[in-house]
């Protein structure tokens, strides 16, 4: 099979959709960036903290807190439990639950890295040296979510943030904002990186991440499906080609895994594939 | 989810909760308003924001990537604390609890640490003259610090000292006589 180039995937329909992914991802992306940058450059506070504070994972916008899930339901269930932590986590509980593992594809400040491992990967087939696409079952993101939360309930140590990306970039940023140098959670980030890049395709995100496994769990009743219009589809596999978590809109094989990020919608020549509610006829 | 992924759920939690618990660690000096030792580990997710509004820069995180990788810290060796409570208004779990940036409320409920005096190394206590500096800086007053004798010697009160580490920095080049250690010893 020819392998895809990035640039063959042209936002051919739905770009309004993909622009707005890519507007709040731009977002999202900026303030674990540069967040800290701003905070170590206004260290007298001069800045408004009032106004935001935080990253994607734990943020503050005008006085209203937004946690993410993973980390509200690891401290919960480690024993700290407190009414705040819910409701800070409600507001992306709330869009789990009507858009599915949303939060993957359009707030993930990995998303940028796994771009980068994506057109290395494609780099690295053209110059002839092959990359593993290994697929773990599916039911390993699962495991790993148990162990992850379990752990934290017993360790009564939060493992969650030794993992996952948000967190580790977000630590990552802060620590190269104020020249503390990158340190180890930069180094689990490369082990990740590099995980995707040679051996697994996005395998850490589909497959490890815990919190890709909690959203995929609390997603799975999302309405919000890729529907394929089969007359107008020309089995051309650019819809599965472009997926980075391994779902197959042309044959239908979509699964809760899916992070709706409008890739294939975007990417089909025949405009066969739209994202819509699931019950509901175009 | 399928009936297999619930059951790799439940294996993994059950694997994670088969894991031995380690003793809760004292040790290392904690934010202000920082739960108690093992209460803290389990509500601190380690998002750096404290670190974030720290204005000396006294809250660092651990270089490595082990289970403390994810804990703040009070370097007072380097930066001590201001007691400004920026740390405590900013933390989304609660694990630094919000204490007001109130005189009266930072005396009572903010405990980092206890001053340990190493006499041998203070210069009033080793007759070399007078130097005042520790209470000099101390925002808590005879409370903590107290100066006795004609030679104006500092005598710690661990019980009314918050731990901020002003002392500490203050304590001139060549004695270094301060140290701040965590409540339950160590470090």
């Amino acid at each position: 099979m020819r392998l895809l180039r990035p640039w063959d995937v042209t936002l051919r329909r739905a770009r309004g959709y993909v622009r707005v992914r890519r507007a709040v991802l731009s977002v999202s992306v900026l303030t674990v960036i540069g967040t800290p940058f701003l905070a170590a450059r206004f260290a007298d506070r001069s800045w408004p903290a009032g106004v935001f504070v935080g990253a994607t994972g734990a943020a503050r916008v005008l006085g209203m807190e937004f946690l993410d899930p993973l980390m509200s339901a690891a401290v919960a269930l480690a024993g700290g439990a407190r009414p705040g932590l819910l409701a800070a986590a409600l507001p992306v509980l709330l869009l789990v639950l009507v858009l599915g593992r949303f939060f993957c594809g359009w707030l993930c400040p990995y998303l940028p890295l796994l771009a980068v491992s994506n057109s290395v990967r494609w780099a690295l087939g053209r110059l002839g040296i092959p990359t593993l696409d290994l697929r773990l079952p599916g039911w390993i993101r699962f495991a790993v979510l148990g162990a992850v939360l379990g752990g934290t309930a017993t360790l009564g140590v939060q493992l969650a943030t030794l993992v996952y990306p948000p967190a580790l970039l977000a630590r990552s940023a802060y620590r190269l904002a104020f020249g503390l140098g990158l340190g180890g959670g930069a180094t689990v980030l490369v082990a990740i990186w590099l995980f995707d890049t040679t051996v697994s395709r996005a395998g850490f995100c589909r497959s490890l991440c815990p919190g890709g496994a909690l959203f995929t769990l609390l997603g799975a009743r999302s309405p919000v499906r890729v529907r394929r219009e089969a007359s107008r589809c020309t089995d051309c596999t650019v819809c599965d080609v472009v997926c980075n978590l391994g779902q197959k809109p042309m044959t239908d094989v979509l699964d809760a895994g899916c992070e709706r990020c409008g890739r294939c919608v975007a990417a089909c020549p025949t405009g066969a594939l739209s994202l819509s509610l699931e019950g509901t006829r175009r | 989810m399928n009936r297999r992924g619930l059951l790799a759920l439940a294996a993994g939690a059950v694997s994670g909760l088969l894991v031995r618990r380690p003793p809760a660690v004292a040790g290392e000096l904690r934010p202000p308003g920082a739960l108690s030792p093992g209460t803290f580990e389990r509500a601190c997710i380690g998002c750096a924001r404290c670190a974030e509004v720290c204005p000396t820069r006294a809250i660092r995180f651990p270089p490595g990537a082990g289970l403390s990788a994810g804990r703040p810290f009070l370097a007072l060796r380097e930066s001590a604390c201001v007691l400004c409570m920026a740390c405590t208004e900013v933390c989304p779990t609660g694990a630094l609890a919000p204490i007001p940036p109130v005189p009266a409320r930072v005396a009572a409920e903010v405990r980092i640490g206890v001053p340990v005096l190493d006499r041998k190394a203070c210069l009033p206590w080793n007759g070399q003259g007078v130097c005042r500096l520790c209470a000099y800086v101390c925002p808590i007053g005879p409370a903590a610090v107290e100066l006795v004798g004609p030679q104006q010697a500092p005598l710690f009160h661990p019980e009314g000292c918050v731990g901020c580490g002003l002392c500490e920095e203050a304590c001139p080049e060549e004695a270094r006589a301060i140290r701040i250690r965590a409540p339950g010893g160590g470090a």
